[in-house]
């Protein structure tokens, strides 16, 4: 071992990076920017949850006071409104509609004459009365899910603590209205297999067009008759069909191994997934513009694979970051495509209700094709 | 035609950054001749035909192929270009390289067969056709890459350094299809830091710091030296540019 020959490699990889500036920004700033997401997005709660609240008690004046209470006005006071943001309607027939229409993620209802039966009940604890608050939740989202029904048990332990009695009341939250048998898996499947697909396109493809600028075959072909635009077509015309084929092979594996439930459309979650693959390729196309080398494009990746891992929605729920944080998920694409892919596979949505997820991830492919092509014009500097 | 001239520029300069890498460059090459550009390394020789094949945007001056003001793509079809760099794709064979860049050019199957005979021919890989050209040797290599370039049979054709690589004896078989190509009323535009190799060019250009130093044949310029080869030439040249 020579000291001198071991500080003269050292010192040849310093020299190299004072003149790569993209290598210091991602040794330095990416970490930083990446653990300072995790902290924030992963600040522990679930928050800002909507829940729909029908609260059909009229109260009870219970002697001798001369004016009527409510438990189940002593139970929604008693909400952690940091985690459930109430919404509240007069019927239950709204309250479902709000739901299914993924307005909220459940609903708790509270039955006519709650607070007279249990008074009732706990004078005669024979009787068969209605003192069941009903909860139904969307559990197309286990994590949020879990959070409604833990907030609601909190509220009621303290709202019995409050009124200093312990009211023979039970919850009931045995009904689902979207995925009654999720399980942990069941939710995490669609945005692993969203986030595996994006992943992989973008990899393949931002390297592929790096090669291509690097070889110098790039500029030998815009020496010929081709178009940037129809390269750029006969790349994501390639890449769609490799994507494609890997989406397939993905749910297949998922469905027919895991068996991950599905509800709605196989057909139509694999459409999302290949829309995906095709935006996450022209994604490809438009950073390699800002690789020299295949070295740099490889550095990309944690930058792209950050805010999709932590603001997509990937593992932790869009409702698990902070509500201020939140625009930032709608700036992420395969967002989108997390969320639709969830909502076919667990609530059983057709295309009238991902609709706007569908449009979202074609808008984005387009703008960024549109900018490949822009961006290959203007590497003609 | 303009003036009877395939290549005219006019005070053509392209600066990156601060760099000056032509500076007020004003060249003609007359249609249907070997045109050499001769210089050391950075002198602005691939920079010049660069922009001559509109893959950079001059910062100002103009430039002209066939009389249309570059860039413009309908003279894309007319002109081939070699570049430096291989820029040929590993993974495909020999034939499949051909027979892309055939196909961008719209040659029908038939015509890009034919041309691609009388290419690997010249080439004298014909053995290698079907081999992946990652197996092939940096010469092979060079050689695959100028044949992509001539499989539309162009009327103007761009040669940066093809024969870097290339042992002496295919040179000379190179030489001797480059003036085939002339006769058939070709353009070769070419760039070379070989100055022996200067004396096959009807004419040549010499580029030192963006700037055309001299221009004309062999013989006018080594006779305005007052010298005997290009290189003394183009060293009598350097020293009067830095003295000016």
């Amino acid at each position: 071992m020579n000291i001198r020959r071991i500080l003269t490699i050292t010192r040849r990889i310093f020299r190299g990076l004072r003149n790569d500036w993209r290598s210091l920004f991602m040794m330095f700033v990416t970490p930083v920017i990446g653990i300072a997401v995790f902290g924030v997005a992963f600040s522990g709660d679930v928050n800002s949850v909507d829940l729909v609240v029908v609260n059909q008690d009229q109260g009870y004046q219970i002697p001798p006071a001369s004016v009527p209470v409510s438990i189940a006005d002593a139970v929604v006071e008693n909400f952690d409104t940091h985690v459930l943001k109430l919404d509240r309607v007069a019927t239950e027939e709204e309250a479902v509609d709000r739901v299914r229409r993924g307005k909220a993620f459940g609903l708790i209802i509270f039955p006519e004459n709650f607070t007279s039966n249990v008074y009732e009940k706990m004078m005669d604890p024979s009787l068969a009365l209605d003192t069941t608050i009903r909860l139904e939740l969307d559990r197309s989202n286990v994590t949020v899910a879990n959070s409604i029904l833990k907030a609601v048990s909190d509220a009621m332990l303290k709202a019995s603590s409050a009124m200093g009695v312990e009211a023979p009341v039970t919850l009931d939250s045995s009904t689902a209205i979207y995925a009654q048998e999720a399980s942990f898996r069941d939710f995490s499947v669609p945005g692993i297999t969203a986030f595996v697909v994006f992943m992989l396109t973008f990899i393949l493809t931002l390297l592929a067009f790096v090669s291509e600028r690097t070889s110098g075959s790039l500029e030998r072909l815009q020496v010929t008759p081709l178009r940037e635009s129809e390269l750029v077509m006969g790349y994501a015309l390639a890449f769609s069909v490799i994507a494609v084929l890997q989406t397939a092979m993905t749910l297949v594996v998922i469905v027919g191994v895991f068996q991950v439930m599905v509800v709605g459309s196989i057909l139509l979650a694999f459409l999302v997934i290949a829309l995906l693959a095709v935006m996450s390729l022209s994604l490809g196309i438009m950073l390699s513009s800002l690789a020299k080398r295949e070295a740099q494009a490889i550095q990309f990746l944690p930058v792209v694979a950050l805010p999709v891992f932590l603001l997509g929605g990937v593992f932790w729920p869009v409702e698990g970051i902070p509500a201020w944080m939140r625009p930032l998920s709608y700036a992420i694409p395969p967002s989108y495509a997390v969320n639709a892919t969830r909502s076919v596979m667990l609530r059983g949505w057709g295309v009238g209700e991902i609709w706007v997820d569908l449009v979202a991830l074609f808008g984005f492919t387009v703008a960024f094709l549109a900018l490949s092509v822009w961006s290959l014009h203007r590497a003609r500097g | 035609m303009h003036n009877g001239y395939a290549i005219e520029t006019k005070n053509l300069t392209k600066l990156f950054g601060k760099f000056t890498a032509l500076d007020g460059l004003d060249m003609r090459v007359e249609a249907g001749a070997v045109h050499g550009l001769l210089g050391p390394n950075g002198a602005g020789k691939t920079t010049s035909i660069k922009v001559l094949c509109g893959l950079i945007k001059p910062t100002s001056g103009e430039a002209y192929i066939f009389g249309k003001k570059v860039p413009d793509r309908s003279i894309l079809p007319r002109i081939g270009y070699m570049p430096q760099e291989t820029a040929l794709y590993l993974e495909l064979s020999v034939h499949h390289n051909l027979a892309m860049y055939g196909e961008l050019y719209g040659l029908s199957g038939k015509k890009i067969a034919e041309r691609e005979k009388e290419l690997l021919r010249f080439i004298a890989l014909e053995k290698w056709k079907d081999a992946p050209v990652a197996n092939l040797s940096g010469g092979m290599k060079h050689r695959v890459s100028l044949a992509c370039s001539m499989i539309h049979e162009p009327d103007l054709l761009f040669l940066d350094e093809p024969t870097v690589g290339v042992d002496p004896e295919l040179r000379a078989s190179f030489w001797e299809y480059f003036g085939l190509l002339k006769r058939a009323g070709v353009t070769i535009v070419m760039t070379t830091h070989y100055m022996d190799e200067a004396q096959h060019c009807d004419k040549i250009g010499l580029i030192r710091q963006g700037k055309l130093i001299a221009e004309g044949t062999p013989g006018d310029i080594t006779r305005g030296t007052n010298t005997t080869n290009l290189e003394d030439a183009f060293l009598a040249l350097a020293r009067r540019q830095e003295q000016a």
